[in-house]
């Protein structure tokens, strides 16, 4: 009781609702603009965290990105363009209802069931995280090593890609957190004898670099978005309690999908949102509805992507290992304010959880005043030129990286990563895969080799466990799927030709 | 910049074999089988292998094709290396010319490169500058330098 007081104390000072608030309006505004993610966004506010409070720094990334996510779906639905990824599952959809002449309807069951999808998620988060955080009081290294390894290769299935190309892109990443010091034996690794690599690749730079500069050089090669058309919204809840009742268990089972994956290592808001759509379609009543401006699909994979965003938490806060790339993020940030990730965060600083709790449900309830407000102001928000908003982004790249650690080198490395980004884009490397390889490198080495050093060279001690057993073999499962995918591909395709 | 997958596969496993092969000639912990080399040589090998797959097109076929935007010229291609070439020139240039002047530079080009016209750019390049200096220096205390242009406050 006194923790839960504490936290309220906590969420109460007035820097932390002052970045509750300024979080909000930016999250809306920047997942409205097309082609700004709600990733792109957290990265943005990273270097911002670094002057904040730790309670007020993760307020921000938390509220960011619940915002930016529900406010993807304004432009999809008025324009039909997503302005996150997390809405391109259902921008047809929402754009149909536009058509139809119910903007009001899709973008109020876009606001609506997106705070329940956050607010069933946050509560999913507060049951599952101390449970599961008993139990991974028990891990070993070896477990730890599985975990992040199994949380890797997650992200590479889940990737809309070659899954070759995704297992590459998180090696790469890899390496580059090979570089620096921070290796067992503090050797001076791929430095090249620049003194500025010896403190390893930061990755604030490299995830401004990759989701930020990147956008803007691809803004610089594709044509202008169409503008959106002047127009005035009728009532934006209105029928939505009707719909709450009507969908009900769509509902649920879009929070509940969105749920499981959000706890699954690597998979994010995204493709809770895809598979929620697809389950919407397959069990309605009238699935020849869907994609001729049908709400149903909307409720379901609204309220999925959103409750994702809180269940990604329980992997992050409990083992360091990303939920999505958003968590990647955040994961930083906690490292960065002392908060480091694991199951003593739940009994040493639990009221640091239970503020972190009280932020969520914060940030979901407000999320429906500030999106209505933010629904009303679209219209002008849309019409802002890109030619405007890219140049000051490309200027928050460049200060934002130089506030982590008042260093031009960090600069650079943006620029570098911008470019690697790109290339990797362009040529089919998902670069969610390279991010999340990065931030958990040095946590993959460093439980590798002390497991090796514990078992002296030994790797039967890594599947004795019974729990390191299952994880092995999880991952191996996952490593190994590309190939047979690949072998049951070329096996169907000789079939047809054979006959 | 497209490039086929069998350059992109080949670059990787050369980098693979690289990485591997720079590990392997990092110095060992004193009485410990396993040191700093393990981790990269483990890496290297595992690019030098999706390398190889790729450069074969093992796993082409879950790829999404890419829509087919409009085709340009290699030139206009080169406007993407925009943004990178300012963050290069906002490196070297910052703490003679200081940020203000620095940052309308940036913001300046990147309008126009975008299509911006005068009346759009020239007031952006102004404001953005001291909206940002007013954020990070003045509220986040980020040390940005004067130059030869110190902020008005």
């Amino acid at each position: 009781m006194h923790d839960m007081l504490e936290a309220f104390r906590l969420v109460a000072a007035p820097d932390v609702l002052v970045a509750i608030m300024a979080s909000a309006v930016y999250g809306l505004v920047v997942g409205s603009l097309p082609g700004l993610s709600a990733t792109m966004a957290t990265a943005l506010l990273v270097p911002v965290t670094f002057y904040l409070s730790p309670i007020a720094a993760i307020a921000t990334i938390i509220t960011a990105s619940a915002m930016a996510i529900f406010s993807g779906d304004i432009p999809g639905c008025l324009l039909r363009i997503p302005g996150t990824p997390a809405s391109a599952a259902y921008t047809d959809e929402a754009y149909a209802m536009t058509r139809k002449g119910q903007a009001e309807l899709a973008l109020g069951a876009g606001l609506w069931f997106s705070a329940i999808g956050g607010i069933v998620g946050t509560i999913s988060l507060v049951v599952m995280a101390p449970l599961l955080a008993e139990m991974a009081l028990s891990f070993s290294t070896y477990e730890y090593f599985w975990l992040a390894f199994l949380g890797l290769m997650c992200a590479t299935l889940v990737a809309r890609s070659s899954p070759v190309k995704a297992v590459a892109s998180m090696l790469l990443g890899l390496l580059f957190a090979c570089i620096g010091m921070e290796n067992p034996a503090g050797t001076p690794r791929f430095v090249f004898g620049i003194t500025d690599l010896l403190g390893g690749i930061e990755p604030i730079p490299a995830l401004v670099g990759v989701f930020a500069v990147s956008e803007v050089m691809r803004a610089m090669v594709t044509p202008e978005p169409p503008k959106l058309p002047d127009r005035k919204f009728g009532s934006i809840l209105a029928g939505q309690w009707g719909l709450t009742k009507k969908y009900q268990w769509p509902m649920w089972r879009g929070n509940i999908i969105g749920i499981i994956i959000g706890v699954l290592p690597g998979a994010g808001a995204d493709m809770a949102a895809w598979v929620s759509y697809a389950m919407s379609k397959k069990w309605s009543k009238t699935p020849e509805l869907f994609g001729t401006g049908h709400v149903e699909g909307l409720v379901e994979a609204g309220a999925s992507n959103n409750a994702s965003l809180a269940s990604g938490w329980v992997p992050a806060l409990l083992f360091g290992i990303p939920g999505d790339t958003i968590t990647a993020i955040a994961i930083g940030v906690l490292y960065m304010k002392g908060l480091n990730p694991g199951p003593t965060l739940f009994t040493e600083r639990a009221s640091s959880m239970y503020a972190l709790y009280i932020i969520f449900v914060l940030a979901n309830i407000i999320m429906i005043p500030l999106g209505i407000a933010m629904i009303r102001l679209a219209a002008k928000i849309l019409r802002a030129p890109r030619a405007s908003v890219m140049p000051v982004i490309i200027l928050l790249c460049a200060v934002g990286a130089f506030a982590t650690g008042a260093n031009l080198f960090s600069v650079f490395l943006v620029g570098v990563f911008g470019c690697v980004g790109y290339v990797m884009e362009r040529n089919g490397y998902p670069v969610a895969a390279l991010v999340l390889g990065i931030v958990m490198g040095s946590m993959v080495e460093q439980n590798f080799i002390t497991s090796l050093i514990k078992s002296d060279g030994n790797p039967l001690p890594f599947i004795e466990r019974p729990v390191s057993a299952v994880l092995a073999s999880l991952t191996f499962g996952a490593l190994l799927w590309p190939v047979g995918a690949w072998v049951v591909a070329r096996l169907q395709r000789r079939r047809p030709a054979s006959a | 910049m497209q490039l086929s997958d069998r350059i992109t596969g080949l670059f990787l496993a050369g980098l693979g074999l690289a990485a591997a092969w720079g590990g392997s000639r990092l110095p060992a912990v004193p009485g410990q089988d396993v040191g700093p080399a393990a981790f990269p040589m483990l890496i290297g090998g595992g690019l030098v292998i999706c390398g190889v797959m790729i450069a074969f097109g093992i796993g082409h076929s879950f790829e999404v094709p890419e829509e087919e935007g409009e085709r340009h010229s290699t030139a206009y291609g080169l406007r993407a290396l925009v943004p990178p070439g300012l963050l290069l020139f906002y490196t070297l240039a910052v703490d003679r010319l200081g940020f203000m002047l620095t940052a309308a530079v940036i913001v300046a080009t990147a309008a126009f490169a975008l299509g911006a016209r005068p009346k759009l750019a020239l007031p952006l390049a102004i404001g953005a500058p001291i909206l940002v200096h007013a954020i990070f220096a003045k509220l986040l205390r980020v040390p940005l330098a004067d130059g030869i242009l110190p902020a008005f406050w």
